[in-house]
C-alpha cells in the first residue's frame, strides 16, 4: 500500500480525503506519528476538520496530543479553545489543559488542575494517571512510584500502569519488585512472547541459579510462541553458558540439559543468520562464537 | 379454497407504508436511546472490588504461567487469614431494593420509554390506521393455530390461515427487522463501533455483582482449592523436540 | 497459534485472540444477515412457495458456508474453531429474517 511508505515531506500532496483516511488508520492502530499530525496541522490549513462531524473531536484530541508532543503548545491552545468552547466543563478538556500546562514545566498548576478532576470525579483514572506522568516529567521517580502504587491499588486491573510501574521500578534497580509487575502483565496475556521475554530478561539480569533457570525456562517459551524472536535467542544463550558456569562440571542432568539448550541455541541462531547472509555476517558468528564457552 | 383478489392500492398504501414505518421507528429509537443514555455514576470502591475480581480471576486462570513463588504469593495477598484482601474488606451486602434507588428507578424507565413504549404507541397506531387490511399471504402454508397470530384484526374462519392482516404484519416486522438494525447501524459509522468496544471494555471491568461480600467469598473459596501447575516445566524439552 | 501442538503436550490448549474471535464473529454475522436478506428477496421475486422456498434457504446457507471455505483457504483454522459451527451457527435468526424478506418481496410481486 502506498499510504505506508509516505514521508514527511508528501503530506503537502495528500488531498483531504487521503489525510483523514491516513488520520483515522493512526488512530486505530494506535501509532503516534506526533511529527506527521503535528505538520498536518500547521502546514494544511486547507484541511477543514469541522467538515467530519463523526470523528472531527477525535481528530482534535489526536491534534493536541501531537502538537504536544512536538512543544507546539500554541497549536494544542487553539485547538483546546475550539473543545472548550463546545464543552465547557468537561473533564476531558480540563485534562488536556493540564498536559499544556505540564508541557509547558508548570507542574504545580497542571497538578493543581488535575487534583480538581478527581475532586468533582473520583473515579477519573486518566486523570491520576497524568498526576503520575507530571512526577515522571520532573524526575521525581520515588514520587511517581509512589502514587502509581496509590492508583494499582485502586485500579489494580490496570495493564499499563502495571508496565509503567515495571519500567521506573527497573529505573531505580528493584528488579525483583519489577518482575511482579512483568508477571502481571503476563497474567493478563499469557501468550505474548515479549512479556515472556521481558521476565526472563529481569531474572537474568538478577543473576543467582534460581532466577537463571527460571529466565532460560521463559525465553524458551517465548522461543515457543515465536520462534524468530531474537532477542530471546540470544537471552538463552547468555543464560545456559551462565548456568553451565553454575553447575557442578561432572554427572549434572541439568548441566546436561543446559548444555544441549545451549549447542541448539547457537545452531539455530547460525542457521537464522545464513538466511539472512547480512555483510556483517562474519562479525557477528564471531562474536557469538567468543560468548560461548568451549567444553 | 378460492384466491383471494387485493386492491393493489392496499400495496401502496398500507404494506409498504407498516415496512418503512418500523424500519424508520427503530433507526429513530436507536438515537434516542443514545441519546438518553447517561453515564453511569460508579463508586471508587466498587471499581476497586470489581478490578480485584478480575485479578484474582486471572491468577485462577493464568497463574500457571508464574512460577510458584509467585503465585503462592499472590494468593497470599489474597487469601490469607489475617492480611488477605478478601478477608480483611468487610462490605456490607447492599443487594438494595431497585426500588429505593432512584438512580436506578430512572435507567429502568428510560430503558421502558425506548422499549416498550414506542412499540405500544405504534403498534397502536397502526391498529387504529389500517385496521381491517388483509395485507399479503405468506408463500408457505400453515396451521389453523397460527389464525390468532397473523390474523389479528380479521376474523374470519373460513380465511386461510397464510393470510396475513395488517396488525400481524406490523409485528412480523418488528421481530425480523432486529439483524437488519445490526447491519444497518453497525456498518454506518465507523466512530460507533469503536465506541461499543470501549463500553464492552468497561462494561466487563465495571460489571459488579450486587452483594461483594458473597462474591468475595466465592472467589476465595475458588482460589483456595487453585493447585499451581507450572505450566513451563516442560518447555525445553518441548522446544527441543520440535526443532529436531 | 503458530505452534503445532504433539500428542504429548495435550494439557496445554491453542490459545485464541478473544478480539479477533469477536471481530471474525462480527464479520460472519454481516455476511449472513446480508445473505439470508438477498437470498430471501430472490426467492421472493422468483415466486417460490411452501418447501421450495425453505430448500432455497438451505441452498444459500450451504453456498454461503462454500464461500466462507474457500474465502478462508486451506488453513481455516486459523480463522474458525470450527467448520460445522460456521454452517450452523445463527441458522434460525437468518431464517427468521430470510422468512420476513421472502414474505415481503412475494407480498409485493405476486400477491397483488
Amino acid at each position: 500500500m502506498s499510504d505506508n511508505d509516505y514521508s514527511l515531506a508528501s503530506i503537502g500532496d495528500l488531498s483531504e480525503d487521503e489525510i483523514f483516511d491516513l488520520l483515522r488508520k493512526w488512530r486505530e492502530s494506535n501509532e503516534r506519528k506526533s511529527r506527521e499530525i503535528n505538520k498536518i496541522w500547521t502546514c494544511r490549513p486547507d484541511v477543514v476538520i469541522e467538515n467530519r462531524p463523526n470523528e472531527k473531536y477525535l481528530i482534535y484530541e489526536q491534534i493536541i496530543l501531537a502538537t504536544l508532543d512536538c512543544n507546539n503548545s500554541l497549536g494544542a491552545i487553539m485547538v483546546i479553545n475550539t473543545l472548550d468552547k463546545q464543552f465547557p466543563r468537561s473533564l476531558r478538556v480540563m485534562r488536556y489543559k493540564a498536559m499544556v500546562l505540564e508541557s509547558d514545566g508548570r507542574y504545580e498548576d497542571a497538578l493543581q488542575v488535575l487534583d480538581e478532576i478527581i475532586k468533582v470525579d473520583e473515579t477519573n483514572a486518566p486523570a491520576r494517571k497524568r498526576r503520575v506522568a507530571v512526577m515522571k516529567a520532573q524526575g521525581l521517580i520515588g514520587d511517581a512510584i509512589k502514587e502509581l502504587v496509590d492508583y494499582l491499588k485502586k485500579y489494580s486491573a490496570d495493564m499499563e500502569a502495571w508496565q509503567e510501574l515495571s519500567e521506573l521500578y527497573l529505573q531505580i534497580g528493584e528488579y525483583s519488585r519489577a518482575v511482579y509487575c512483568v508477571e502481571e502483565l503476563l497474567l493478563h496475556q499469557p501468550h505474548s512472547h515479549l512479556l515472556h521475554q521481558r521476565v526472563a530478561d529481569i531474572r537474568y539480569t538478577m543473576g543467582g541459579v534460581e532466577n537463571l533457570e527460571l529466565a532460560k525456562s521463559y525465553y524458551c517459551q517465548a522461543l515457543k510462541l515465536n520462534a524468530n524472536n531474537m532477542r530471546a535467542l540470544l537471552g538463552l544463550i547468555l543464560v545456559t553458558n551462565n548456568l553451565l558456569g553454575h553447575y557442578k562440571p561432572t554427572g549434572c542432568s541439568k548441566r546436561k540439559e543446559a548444555w544441549k539448550l545451549s549447542r541448539w541455541a547457537q545452531s539455530e541462531v547460525t542457521k537464522k543468520q545464513r538466511e539472512m547472509r547480512g555483510a556483517d555476517d562474519n562479525a557477528l558468528t564471531n562474536m557469538m562464537l567468543s560468548l560461548s564457552i568451549s567444553e | 379454497m378460492a384466491e383471494l383478489l387485493l386492491d393493489p392500492k392496499i400495496r401502496l398504501w398500507v404494506f409498504l407504508p407498516i415496512v418503512v414505518i418500523t424500519f424508520l421507528v427503530g433507526i429513530v429509537r436507536h438515537y434516542v436511546s443514545i441519546i438518553l443514555s447517561s453515564q453511569k455514576k460508579i463508586e471508587l470502591l466498587q471499581v476497586q472490588d470489581s478490578q480485584v475480581m478480575i485479578r484474582a480471576r486471572l491468577l485462577r486462570e493464568n497463574g500457571k504461567y508464574l512460577p510458584r513463588q509467585s503465585f503462592a504469593m499472590r494468593r497470599h495477598w489474597f487469601n490469607n487469614e489475617d492480611t488477605g484482601y478478601f478477608k480483611v474488606q468487610k462490605r456490607t451486602s447492599n443487594a438494595q431494593n431497585p426500588m429505593t434507588d432512584p438512580g436506578m428507578m430512572t435507567d429502568m424507565l428510560k430503558g421502558n420509554v425506548t422499549n416498550v413504549l414506542p412499540m405500544i404507541v405504534i403498534g397502536g397506531w397502526i391498529n387504529w390506521m389500517f385496521s381491517g387490511f388483509l395485507t399479503t399471504k405468506v408463500p408457505f402454508p400453515l396451521t389453523l393455530r397460527f389464525k390468532p397470530m397473523l390474523q389479528r384484526g380479521v376474523e374470519l374462519a373460513y380465511l386461510d390461515a397464510s393470510w396475513v392482516s395488517s396488525a400481524s404484519w406490523y409485528f412480523l416486522n418488528v421481530f425480523g427487522l432486529r439483524t437488519i438494525y445490526a447491519l444497518v447501524l453497525g456498518e454506518n459509522n465507523a466512530a460507533d463501533q469503536s465506541k461499543m468496544m470501549q463500553e464492552q471494555m468497561s462494561g466487563a471491568a465495571m460489571a459488579m455483582p450486587p452483594d461483594p461480600k458473597a462474591a468475595f467469598k466465592a472467589q476465595w473459596e475458588a482460589l483456595e482449592i487453585t493447585e499451581h501447575r507450572w505450566a513451563l516445566a516442560n518447555v525445553e524439552n518441548d522446544l527441543l523436540i520440535k526443532n529436531d | 497459534m503458530s505452534v503445532p501442538l504433539k500428542k504429548e503436550n495435550v494439557p496445554e490448549p491453542i490459545a485464541y485472540s478473544e478480539a479477533a474471535l469477536r471481530n471474525n464473529a462480527n464479520v460472519l454475522e454481516y455476511c449472513r444477515t446480508s445473505m439470508s436478506a438477498l437470498s430471501g428477496s430472490t426467492a421472493g421475486v422468483l415466486g417460490l412457495t411452501a418447501l421450495n422456498g425453505f430448500a432455497f434457504y438451505m441452498f444459500s446457507v450451504v453456498i454461503l458456508w462454500v464461500m466462507f471455505m474457500i474465502k478462508a483457504g486451506p488453513n481455516w483454522q486459523k480463522y474458525y474453531v470450527s467448520r460445522q459451527s460456521l454452517l450452523t451457527h445463527g441458522f434460525l435468526g437468518g431464517l427468521c429474517t430470510y422468512v420476513l424478506f421472502w414474505t415481503f418481496i412475494y407480498g409485493m410481486v405476486h400477491v397483488y
